[in-house]
C-alpha cells in the first residue's frame, strides 16, 4: 500500500515499466525525425525521344500496407512529371508547392512554361534549404521530363539536397535491384538515346516487377508515365502484368523447408 | 532498473507520474536527423609554372550504390556566361556534394558581382580569401567538403589552394582530396616534389642529396593525374567512372574527359 | 480673418451661378470680411480675367461655410461668392476627405473615383453558357508603345480572370490582391476559390477603402471571370481517388459548377451579371449587351467572342479620334478550348472576330447612309 494518495490507481512501473514522459517535454521546437506514410521506389529511364518513370501505388505506415490507391506521380504544367519517394505528407505538401508555382507562371501570360530542369532546380533548392533548416522534407524525388534544349532530361534530388543525373534512376529498393536492370539496356547516354519508346517501358516494367517479387512494401498496383515533347502520357492504374512466382520454390535458407 | 529508475532516494517502486524533481535537466533532445552524407570520389591539383590542373573523377556514391557515373566535382568559377567560358578561376569539391553545389554557386555568384563591379577578373588570391571567409562563416554548420581552388597568380604562375570543411587554407604545389586522397597524395609528394628521391651514390644518411626540383611541363602533370586516378581507381570503391580535367593557362581554361574504370 | 494660399492651377467649370463683389480690406495674406465665404475647388472666378494678377489665389475656408475663388488686384479682391443655398453639396467640404458622409448620405470620394471609372477605356465581360469572356478596349496613349504589349486582363488563378476601367495602376493592384485571395483560399481550403468567392473577397476589400481618411477609393471597377469546375475536384495535392461515391453532399439533380462573372465598384458594391460593361462606352456596350438576351442561356463561348469583340468597337464609335487596340480572354467549360482555364482568345479567332466586328460597323455606317439617301430623295 502506497500512502502517496496521488499514486492511487496508477500503474505501477514494475508492472508496466517506467512511464515515458517525453511526449508532455515542450522541448524545442520538433522537426520530422523520421518519415510517417511513406511511398518505396520511384523507377525512371530516359529513351529516344523522353522519359519512361513509374511508381507503385501503396503508402505504408511502417510494415502496414496503410493506403493502396496512392498516385506517387504528379504532373506538373504538362511538361514533367515528378516522381515521389518518401513521406506521403511531405509529397502533398510539394505538389501544392509546386501548383501554386505553376499559377504564378501563368500570370506572366506568356505561353513559356517552366521546364524540368527548371523545376528540378527549384525543387532541389527547396530540400536543400529544409534540411540545412534541420526540417527536411522526406523525400527522394526523380524530376522526368524535357530540357531547355528539348533533350530528355532526368535527374534526382533528394531530403538532404543532393542532386545527380543519369540515364536511368531508381530510388530507394529500387537503387539496389532495378538499377542494374536498367542500366543493362541503358548503360550510358548514347545507349539510352537508342532507346525506343517500347524498349523502355518493358524495361520499366519488368523492373517493377522485380521489385514487387522483392520489395516488401511494394504492390502490383502502379502508375506509368511516358513524357515527350507531345505532352504526358499517365496511366495511374496500371497492374504488373506476367508475375511468375516460379523462382518462389527454390529459394533455401527461410521458412520451416528442411532440404 | 525500471521500477527505481525516477528517484532512486525513494527505493520503491515508482508511478506514472513523475516523482523526480522537476529541476533535473531534461537533457538536450537527440535530433535523429542527420544533414550529412557522403558523396565518395576524389580531387587532384597541381600547379606549374605557367598553369594549374584540377582534376576530379565523376563517380557520385550513396554508400555502396552509385548515384551516377557523371556528376562533375570540378567547376569554373565567375564568368558572366552561362558556359563560363571566360571564367578564369576553378573550384573543386568534394565531399557532400549538396553543400559542394551550394559552395560553388555562392562562391560563384560573389566573383561575379565582383567582376561587375570592378570590372576586372577577382585574382586568385583574393577569391583564396574569400572562400576562406565563406567556409568559415559556417564554422557552426559546415559545407562537408573540401575545397581546392585554382588559377594563375599575378606573376602568372600557377597557384593551387587547398582548404579544410571549416576555411583553413593555404597555397600549395599540389593537393589530392575525397575519398582516394590518402592514396593520391603520397604519389604526389614522391612525383611531384620528388619526395624521398635521391641522387644515387650522393652519401649516406644527411649526406644524401635530394633530387633537385624542377617545374614539371604540362604533358607531363597530365599524365601524372591520369596515372594517379588510374591507381586510386584500382584500390577505392568510390572513384572511378569519369576523369575531369580543368587546364587553366593565360589563354583560358581547357576541359578534358577521359573515361575511368567503371567497375 | 481666413488664411489665403496661393493655387495657381485653378480651373473651374462655369456652370455654377455666379456673384461678384470687391473686397476693399485685404492685408498681405489676410482677408477679413464678414459675408466672405472661401474656396477649395469647383467654382469659377467670377471676374478673373477683369483683373490682372499673377496667379489664382485660393483660401481655406472655416469649419462650415461655403467657398470661393477669388484673385487680388493691388487693392482689391474681385471675387465669386458662392451662397449657402447653392443648390449642390459639392464645395461644402464633404468632399474633401474620405470616409466622411455628407449630410444627404453621400460618401463623395466614392463618386469621384466613379469619375475616373467612366473615364477609362471600356471592359466588358460575357457569362455564356460554355464560358466567359473578357474584352477590353485598350486605348492607345503613345505610338511608341509596342503593338500586343501591356496587357490589361490578367490571370488571377487558373480559371479565373480579371479586368478594369479606370485608373490602370489601381487595377494592377486590384488583380494583385485577387491572386493573394485566391491563392490564400487555395492554402487554406485545397481547393479553387469560386468567382463568387472571390468576387465578394474583392467587394469587401474594395469597401474597406472607403472608410478611412488615410486612404483614398479604388478608381476602376473591376470584372472578374471565372468557370467553376462542374465535376468533383480532388483536393489539392489528394494522394488517392477516394470512395468510389465521391465525397458526397450533393443534392440530385442540382447543377455545380458553371461560369460566374461579378464586376465589382469603386464603393465595394458587386453584383453577378449575365453581361457586364464598365468605363466610358458602357452606356453603349450596356444596350449591346441588353439585346443579346443572355439570361436565356442560349449564347455560346464563341459567339460569345464575336459579340464581345462587336461591342467593344461599337462603344468605342463614341471615341473614335483615339486608336484603340482589342484584348479578349476567356474561360471555357471543362471539355472546352480552355478545359475549364483562363486564357489569351486565340490569335486567329480574336482576328477573326475583330474582323467581323469591323464589318458590322462598315453596314451599319452604310445603313445609315441608305436612309439618308432616302430621305433626300423625298
Amino acid at each position: 500500500m502506497n500512502h502517496l494518495p496521488q499514486a492511487w490507481g496508477r500503474p505501477r512501473d514494475d508492472v508496466y515499466g517506467a512511464y515515458d514522459h517525453a511526449y508532455l517535454q515542450n522541448g524545442p521546437k520538433q522537426h520530422t525525425q523520421s518519415p510517417a506514410v511513406t511511398g518505396t521506389s520511384v523507377l525512371a529511364l530516359k529513351f529516344k525521344d523522353g522519359v519512361v518513370i513509374a511508381a507503385d501505388n501503396l503508402a505504408s505506415y511502417g510494415s502496414l500496407a496503410r493506403f493502396t490507391d496512392v498516385k506517387r506521380l504528379r504532373k506538373f504544367a504538362d511538361t514533367t512529371v515528378v516522381g515521389f519517394g518518401g513521406d506521403v505528407s511531405d509529397m502533398q505538401y510539394l505538389d501544392r508547392l509546386l501548383n501554386s508555382l505553376d499559377i504564378e507562371e501563368a500570370y506572366g501570360g506568356s505561353s513559356h512554361t517552366l521546364n524540368a530542369q527548371n523545376l528540378h532546380t527549384y525543387l532541389s533548392k527547396v530540400m536543400y534549404k529544409r534540411r540545412s533548416e534541420f526540417n527536411p522534407l522526406w523525400n527522394q524525388l526523380l524530376v522526368a521530363g524535357l530540357d531547355g534544349e528539348g533533350k530528355p532530361f532526368l535527374a534526382s534530388a533528394d531530403l538532404l539536397g543532393t542532386t545527380f543525373s543519369s540515364p536511368s534512376l531508381a530510388t530507394g529498393f529500387g537503387a539496389h535491384l532495378a538499377q542494374p536492370l536498367l542500366r543493362k539496356v541503358a548503360f550510358d547516354e548514347e545507349a539510352a538515346a537508342k532507346l525506343t519508346v517500347e524498349e523502355a517501358v518493358e524495361a520499366i516494367k519488368e523492373s517493377m516487377k522485380v521489385l514487387f517479387y522483392r520489395d516488401a512494401r511494394s504492390l502490383d498496383k502502379y502508375s506509368i508515365a511516358v513524357v515527350t515533347k507531345d505532352g504526358i502520357d499517365l496511366k495511374q492504374d496500371e497492374k504488373l502484368e506476367k508475375q511468375s512466382w516460379a523462382f518462389a520454390d527454390q529459394i533455401r535458407g527461410y521458412g520451416t523447408q528442411i532440404n | 532498473m525500471a521500477m527505481f529508475s525516477q528517484n532512486p532516494l525513494m527505493n520503491g517502486p515508482n508511478y506514472s507520474f513523475s516523482q523526480t524533481p522537476s529541476t533535473a535537466a531534461a537533457g538536450n533532445k537527440e535530433h535523429s536527423f542527420y544533414p550529412y552524407t557522403d558523396n565518395g570520389g576524389s580531387t587532384l591539383a597541381i600547379s606549374g609554372n605557367d598553369f594549374t590542373i584540377i582534376a576530379g573523377d565523376t563517380r557520385s556514391t550513396s554508400g555502396y550504390n552509385i548515384n551516377t557515373r557523371y556528376s562533375p566535382k570540378v567547376f569554373k568559377i565567375g564568368g558572366t556566361t552561362s558556359s563560363q567560358d571566360d571564367a578564369t578561376l576553378v573550384l573543386s569539391v568534394v565531399g557532400f556534394a549538396a553543400d559542394g553545389a551550394a559552395l560553388k554557386e555562392r562562391l560563384d555568384a560573389i566573383v561575379k558581382m565582383y567582376r561587375y563591379q570592378h570590372g576586372k577578373p577577382m585574382s586568385v588570391k583574393a577569391c583564396a580569401q574569400r572562400l576562406s571567409t565563406i567556409l568559415y562563416g559556417k564554422r557552426f554548420f559546415p559545407y562537408y567538403v573540401t575545397a581546392i581552388l585554382g588559377g594563375l597568380d599575378e606573376e602568372g604562375k600557377g597557384a593551387v589552394y587547398s582548404y579544410d570543411p571549416v576555411g583553413s587554407y593555404e597555397r600549395e604545389q599540389c593537393r589530392a582530396a575525397g575519398a582516394a586522397a590518402s592514396l593520391i597524395m603520397p604519389f604526389l609528394d614522391n612525383q611531384v616534389n620528388y619526395k624521398n628521391q635521391y641522387i644515387p651514390g650522393s652519401g649516406e644518411g644527411h649526406a644524401l642529396q635530394e633530387r633537385e626540383k624542377i617545374p614539371l611541363p604540362r604533358n607531363e602533370v597530365e599524365d601524372l593525374v591520369k596515372d594517379a586516378f588510374d591507381s586510386a581507381v584500382e584500390r577505392h570503391i568510390e572513384v572511378g567512372d569519369g576523369l575531369q580535367m580543368l587546364i587553366i593557362t593565360k589563354s583560358g581554361i581547357e576541359e578534358k574527359y577521359l573515361p575511368l574504370k567503371k567497375d | 480673418m481666413v488664411f489665403v494660399q496661393v493655387s495657381p492651377r485653378l480651373r473651374f467649370p462655369s456652370k455654377f451661378p455666379k456673384l461678384s463683389f470687391s473686397v476693399k480690406q485685404f492685408e498681405a495674406n489676410h482677408v477679413t470680411g464678414a459675408d466672405l465665404y472661401f474656396v477649395a475647388s469647383g467654382i469659377q472666378f467670377g471676374h478673373a480675367n477683369q483683373t490682372r494678377a499673377s496667379g489664382a489665389w485660393r483660401a481655406q475656408a472655416p469649419d462650415g461655410c461655403q467657398t470661393i475663388g477669388f484673385k487680388p488686384s493691388h487693392h482689391s479682391i474681385t471675387s465669386t461668392v458662392v451662397p449657402n443655398t447653392f443648390s449642390t453639396s459639392i464645395g461644402t467640404g464633404y468632399d474633401l476627405t474620405n470616409s466622411v458622409f455628407s449630410p444627404d448620405g453621400r460618401n463623395f470620394q466614392v463618386e469621384y473615383a466613379v469619375k475616373a471609372v467612366e473615364n477609362g477605356g471600356t471592359s466588358i465581360g460575357i457569362r455564356c453558357k460554355d464560358g466567359v469572356v473578357l474584352a477590353v478596349e485598350k486605348v492607345i496613349s503613345s505610338k511608341l508603345l509596342k503593338a500586343g504589349a501591356n496587357k490589361r486582363i490578367a490571370t488571377v488563378d487558373r480559371h479565373i480572370g480579371a479586368v478594369s476601367s479606370g485608373l490602370v495602376p489601381d487595377g494592377r493592384h486590384f488583380v494583385s490582391r485577387a491572386r493573394d485571395e485566391a491563392s490564400s483560399w487555395r492554402s487554406t481550403y485545397k481547393t479553387p476559390i469560386t468567382v463568387k468567392d472571390l468576387a465578394s473577397r474583392m467587394g469587401g476589400y474594395l469597401q474597406a477603402y472607403t472608410l478611412y481618411s488615410s486612404v483614398r477609393p479604388f478608381g476602376i471597377t473591376g470584372i472578374v471571370a471565372g468557370w467553376d469546375s462542374e465535376l468533383e475536384l480532388p483536393v489539392d495535392g489528394q494522394v488517392g481517388s477516394g470512395p468510389k461515391i465521391g465525397s458526397g453532399g450533393k443534392v440530385e439533380g442540382k447543377k455545380y459548377g458553371g461560369p460566374g462573372l461579378f464586376m465589382i465598384e469603386p464603393s465595394g458594391q458587386y453584383w453577378g451579371y449575365y453581361g457586364a460593361a464598365t468605363g466610358k462606352g458602357r452606356q453603349t456596350a450596356k444596350a449591346e449587351l441588353e439585346k443579346l438576351d443572355l439570361a436565356a442561356g442560349k449564347l455560346s463561348l464563341q459567339d460569345g467572342v464575336k459579340e464581345a469583340a462587336r461591342i467593344i468597337y461599337v462603344a468605342h464609335a463614341d471615341n473614335k479620334d483615339k486608336e484603340f487596340e482589342l484584348e479578349m480572354t476567356w474561360i471555357s467549360s471543362l471539355d472546352g478550348p480552355t478545359k475549364g482555364r483562363h486564357e489569351e482568345v486565340p490569335k486567329d479567332i480574336l482576328e477573326e472576330a475583330e474582323k467581323l466586328a469591323k464589318k458590322h460597323l462598315d453596314d451599319d455606317d452604310d445603313e445609315e447612309e441608305t436612309k439618308e439617301d432616302d430621305k433626300m430623295e423625298e
